[in-house]
């Protein structure tokens, strides 16, 4: 059966598509969307509905659509799109979701049978017993509608895009193109954003004149002149989804003019915003008013303009308001029967009479029941009273419970809304950002009022940006006139269920149960019946949600007021969101110019605080993890290493105040430091727990090269500017980021001096001329360089420092010359085990945000001198109340083999109680040949030479408690 | 059809960044710079250097690297006195250039600054985000220079290849 009409439509007849729709091929043509394509084939029942599996059809034409729901398959591939916003394509593959295997055979239907147990709320009181975890793995098969892709686009990308504007008009509808007129001839910078394929809004799905002619001209004519505005950016099929704080809004582009772009996210700054969204008609709310055939008004009239399609014979029109009378209007110039309007109203206005001559009018009657299961074959009509009832057949019934202005982007930007009686609608009243509705939006629902709102609203804006205004033409359209009569549900004797939300599956009875419950406010009923929550927002149904609820508090919509309008206004796919942020670059990433060496030299690498990407180990042959690090531990502590020590935070920090400064951020005294000498330091946070640590080097009087940990150094650098900015902003210190200007090859080991010899230098590398904790600046290996000494490892250590312009130089340089030591480039992993080794402290091991620097053995770096530093108060106050404290220890597991789990619990006697501490770290020794571990362990000082018992889930690890260090105890290996 | 632009890494150049009030920095540094810029965020351009005003009392002087040596020598970073930073940086931030009629359409990719020249004029030199990372735009001739810090300039190189595919 065909329901396209012979001419007609903004179809393209000479280009006819192919698709298949449930294993089904159709045909349908360039311009048609899958719905009307499905329509105009005759195809009535396309879905099954969330909960009842109840059979659905096709009820809207746009964004608003609450049945029909469909998922696209092969390159297309994508989830729960509504029918309506499919844009038809030769070879589209489509099936309808939350059915199966068909929605005309529908195993899931069998939930009718039960459905009066299973109302709204009713898994708050079910799957409980015995156990909710017995029942989870079959609910979470059966929900969820669509199922996600399962990959990626084949060919193209997604995009993100920033733009800033005067003027955002979202909406190219009447309103929207008017005031994109005025803002474009003013010189604005403009963007117009609107959801559908083509611009015109209602003016394509009506038969409207302006100035006389087809309205379509004048939208055709007002295109072609915006298009010649440089300053004007038109986007079609491009949603305004979000509306953010100072006025950011996104824009979802579908379809961008750029080969190779999917889809393109905007993120839109504008100085003005003129939402100029149209308005969405309303569902009437009666028995059986989901069946197939059943449908918006407004959206028959769409179909039999816009596409071409009368979607049945035999039609009848069930109203409260004037827009139908239209509707009839275009049905009987299509050629179409209309058995009768029945308007709920007692008085029908006679200029709406006037539009459907020769077409039965039953006013005051409702349509109460609808017959028929897979379509529509009959409706009951009866009168207010209940006393008169009749019956009329017909095959398609469309239905206006009156139009809503579409307000969701004025809600968003927090605008508040107010009932209007006589639109029996909500409209906007308090602007919050700088944004306007227009037109419909705005409650000026007819073409001229429309026309004259956009204009008048972008005339404002254009004058209060100080632009300079240029007179439109005046445009002559034909008064017309809009009333209507709110009936938010009608009340009858019939037994079927009555929809609010039909994608949810929310009825009445739903409602009416949520209030009995006592969920009395509207976000309550909302949560509870989930009435609003589906993908289309509730656009057609929330406002009779409102007004039952309305009715059951015998209140007004004023007083019930609404939910929150939350984005996306329609579904934005996260691609669009995502932008090119994917792949390798979906997290940031950092490399030093040693890092292409490493991938060419097999290293394992991952990040290591701060986005940097680090060796963890360089494995040979066929070495397993262990094997390299023991491997790489040795070279360090018999001959000689070396490692990229790049990424370690460093600021030069300059100024009469530094010294004071420095006093003031680490616990230690940093002033008295003498110039070409460093000095290890602590830093706090003010609630006295330990923030960063690592070396100071004083360059000259006023000038200080600071180093932070990898990891935080970002952190500290906002910590240091903070307290310059906010607390002591009468210090003088300035301070620059030169992490990256001092790149470093690490030469560590006994052989280190050995090596370092062999390159040419003009620095006394001998230990009594440059002993520990001091810096040298000149040149090594003919490059200029900052050599200090410092260990992270234990071992004799030179720091290399040159810019990284020379690092990869350097590098090959040490390496060559290192061949005759064996030398070998470590990971993070050996450095992990050999600071253990030394009990090094690590932040994020052993400082773990509960203890301070007296538990981890460093009350030598809390100056006694100082009268404050930051964190000093806090760590005084917190030791005064004598609390039992967790000490840092060592521990050598009973079993020298045996390994502790990092993080392990330490319980008294391994007993099941609360925990006396935690093992923070625990490596397989070189050295020592065993394992040994480092741990936090109450009064852990006072216990060395106890047993300690780690509590695993299945065993218990006795450890020997010791002092916190496995090598080298008093430093001689370091400062040789 | 990819974006009618031309993205090239460039070579380090000279950078110092310079910090204090503008009187003092003059005195210390004499003639040879250019001159200090008007407004904030803009650039002013002598010969092949540019004096980029970056922030309050807060400078990037911009030059090729052949010219680190003389600018280090007229500079004096070591002696400068102690109300003064004056600090070699020229290794901490890669540079990019974006040039072609599409390169607008490559930098609002990329950033959200707003370069329309009303806003961002020929003189313009900002810090603002570049693919979500602390960036500097500096408007030239035909586009722009970009820079980020140096070790993100792997991952710059990668975002701007997926613009650009």
């Amino acid at each position: 059966m065909s329901n396209r009409l012979a001419t007609g439509g903004r179809i393209d007849r000479a280009r006819p598509l192919t698709f298949t729709f449930n294993g089904t091929r159709f045909t349908g043509f360039e311009g048609d969307t899958l719905a009307s394509a499905l329509l105009a084939s005759g195809a009535t029942l396309t879905a099954r509905s969330f909960k009842y599996h109840r059979p659905r059809g096709i009820v809207s034409a746009g964004v608003e659509e609450p049945s029909s729901l469909v998922e696209l398959m092969g390159d297309d591939a994508s989830g729960n799109n509504a029918i309506t916003t499919v844009q038809l394509s030769d070879g589209l593959v489509a099936k309808s979701v939350n059915c199966w295997p068909s929605p005309q055979f529908d195993f899931g239907a069998l939930n009718q049978l039960i459905s009066r147990f299973i109302p709204a709320g009713f898994y708050y009181k079910t799957f409980k017993w015995p156990s909710w975890h017995l029942f989870e793995p079959t609910i979470r098969r059966a929900a969820g509608l669509a199922n996600a892709p399962a990959s990626a686009p084949s060919t193209g990308h997604f995009e993100t895009r920033n733009a800033h504007v005067d003027i955002l008009i979202a909406g190219a509808g009447p309103a929207g193109l008017a005031a994109a007129l005025v803002a474009g001839k003013s010189g604005a910078r403009v963007i117009l954003a609107d959801e559908t394929n083509e611009a015109g809004g209602s003016i394509l799905n009506r038969n409207l004149e302006i100035n006389g002619k087809p309205a379509l001209e004048w939208v055709a004519k007002t295109v072609a002149e915006l298009a010649d505005m440089p300053n004007v950016i038109h986007l079609q099929s491009s949603t305004v989804w979000a509306y953010r704080e100072h006025n950011l809004l996104c824009i979802n582009e579908r379809s961008p003019d750029h080969k190779t772009v999917l889809e393109r996210n905007w993120r839109v700054r504008a100085k003005k915003v003129i939402i100029a969204t149209g308005a969405i008609e309303r569902t009437l709310v009666f028995s059986n008013n989901d069946r197939p055939g059943v449908m918006l008004a407004s959206a028959i009239q769409t179909y039999v303009n816009r596409y071409a399609v009368l979607p049945g014979k035999l039609v009848v029109l069930f109203t409260n308001n004037d827009s139908a009378y239209g509707v009839a209007a275009d049905i009987l110039a299509a050629g179409g029967q209309v058995k009768a309007i029945v308007d709920s109203r007692n008085s029908v206005p006679q200029f709406a009479l006037d539009r459907a001559p020769g077409v039965e009018v039953i006013s005051g009657y409702v349509v109460s029941d609808v017959a028929g299961r897979s379509r529509v074959k009959s409706v009951t009509v009866t009168s207010r009273d209940g006393e008169s009832e009749r019956s009329i057949i017909c095959d398609l019934l469309g239905y206006s419970g009156g139009w809503n202005p579409t307000v969701h982007l004025f809600s968003q930007s927090r605008g508040t809304l107010k009932f209007n009686t006589k639109l029996a609608a909500f409209l906007p009243e308090k602007a919050v950002q700088a944004c306007i509705c227009a037109g419909a939006s705005s409650g000026e629902i007819t073409l001229s009022d429309a026309l004259s709102d956009g204009a008048a609203k972008a005339t404002a804006a254009v004058k209060s940006l100080g632009f300079k205004l240029k007179p439109l033409k005046n445009l002559a359209v034909q008064q017309s006139f809009y009333t209507v009569e709110p009936l938010w549900r009608v009340e009858s004797s019939a037994k079927g269920k009555a929809f609010l939300d039909f994608q949810n599956d929310v009825t009445v009875s739903d409602v009416q149960l949520a209030m009995r419950e006592g969920y009395s406010n509207v976000e309550h009923v909302k949560r509870y019946t989930t009435g609003g929550m589906g993908i289309d927002q509730g656009k057609t149904g929330n406002i009779n949600i409102i007004g039952t609820v309305a009715m059951e508090q015998n209140a007004t919509l004023a007083d019930v007021g609404t939910t929150t309008f939350r984005s996306p206004y329609t579904p934005v796919s996260f691609g669009a969101i995502n932008g090119l942020r994917e792949g390798s670059v979906i997290l940031p990433y950092r490399h030093t110019p040693i890092t292409s060496w490493n991938h060419e030299n097999g290293a394992f690498m991952y990040e290591s605080g701060a986005r940097w990407r680090r060796p963890g180990y360089f494995p040979r042959g066929d070495e397993h993890f262990q094997d390299t690090v023991n491997r790489e531990c040795l070279t360090v502590r018999n001959n000689v290493g070396c490692y990229d020590g790049s990424p370690l935070g460093k600021f030069e920090l300059k100024g009469p105040n530094v010294g004071e400064f420095l006093d003031l951020i680490y616990t230690n005294i940093m002033s008295n430091l003498a110039p070409g000498k460093g000095r290890y330091g602590m830093m706090l946070s003010e609630d006295g727990l330990i923030l960063d640590d690592g070396v100071a080097l004083r360059l000259d009087k006023h000038r200080w090269l600071i180093s932070t940990s990898t990891g935080h150094a970002d952190a500290i650098h906002q910590h240091m500017e903070k307290i310059l900015q906010f607390d002591q902003p009468h210090w003088k210190v300035m301070i620059t980021n030169v992490t990256s200007q001092w790149n470093n090859v690490t030469i560590c080991g006994p052989n280190a001096r050995n090596l370092m010899k062999k390159f040419a230098t003009n620095i006394d590398l001998s230990s009594d001329s440059f002993p520990f904790m001091e810096f040298r600046d000149g040149t090594f290996a003919d490059l200029p360089a900052r050599i200090v000494r410092v260990s992270f490892t234990g071992e004799l250590s030179f720091e290399i420092n040159v810019a990284p312009r020379h690092l990869r130089d350097l590098w090959d340089k040490i390496m060559a010359a290192g061949t005759s030591f064996n030398i070998a480039p470590i990971g993070s992993e050996a450095n992990h085990v050999l600071r253990v080794e030394k009990g090094f402290l690590s932040l994020g091991h052993e400082v773990d945000g509960t203890v301070d620097a007296y538990d981890l053995g460093l009350s030598w770096i809390m100056s006694k001198k100082k009268s404050d530093y930051i964190g000093k108060r806090s760590v005084d106050l917190r030791r005064a109340g004598n609390k039992v404290r967790r000490e840092l220890v060592g521990l050598l597991p009973d079993d020298p083999n045996c390994q502790i789990p990092e993080g392990a619990p330490l319980t008294p006697s391994g007993k099941k109680q609360a925990t006396e501490g935690l093992v923070t770290a625990c490596v397989w020794s070189v050295v020592n040949n065993r394992w040994i571990a480092l741990a936090l362990l109450e009064n852990g000082r006072a216990r060395r030479g106890e047993t300690a018992h780690v509590r695993l889930q299945n065993s218990v690890i006795p450890a020997q408690i010791t002092a916190p260090v496995f090598y080298d105890p008093d430093g001689k290996v370091l400062r040789s | 059809m990819s974006y009618n632009a031309n993205i090239t890494q460039q070579k380090t150049g000279a950078l110092f960044d310079i910090k204090g009030m503008q009187s003092k920095v003059k005195k210390f540094v004499g003639t040879s710079l250019p001159n200090f810029p008007k407004s904030v965020n803009t650039a002013s351009v002598k010969d092949d250097i540019s004096l980029l005003h970056i922030g309050s009392n807060h400078w990037l002087l911009r030059a090729p690297l052949d010219q680190e040596p003389a600018l280090t020598e007229i500079l004096r970073p070591n002696d400068a006195p102690a109300d003064l930073s004056i600090i070699l940086v020229s290794d901490t931030l890669s540079f990019f250039s974006v040039i072609g009629p599409d390169a607008d359409q490559v930098i609002n990719i990329a950033s959200p600054l707003d370069i329309h020249p009303q806003a961002f004029p020929e003189t313009g030199a900002t810090f603002t985000e570049i693919f979500g990372l602390k960036g500097l735009i500096i408007r030239q001739k035909d586009g722009f220079s970009i820079a980020v810090e140096q070790s993100y300039g792997d991952m710059i190189n990668d975002y701007l290849s997926r613009v650009m595919a």
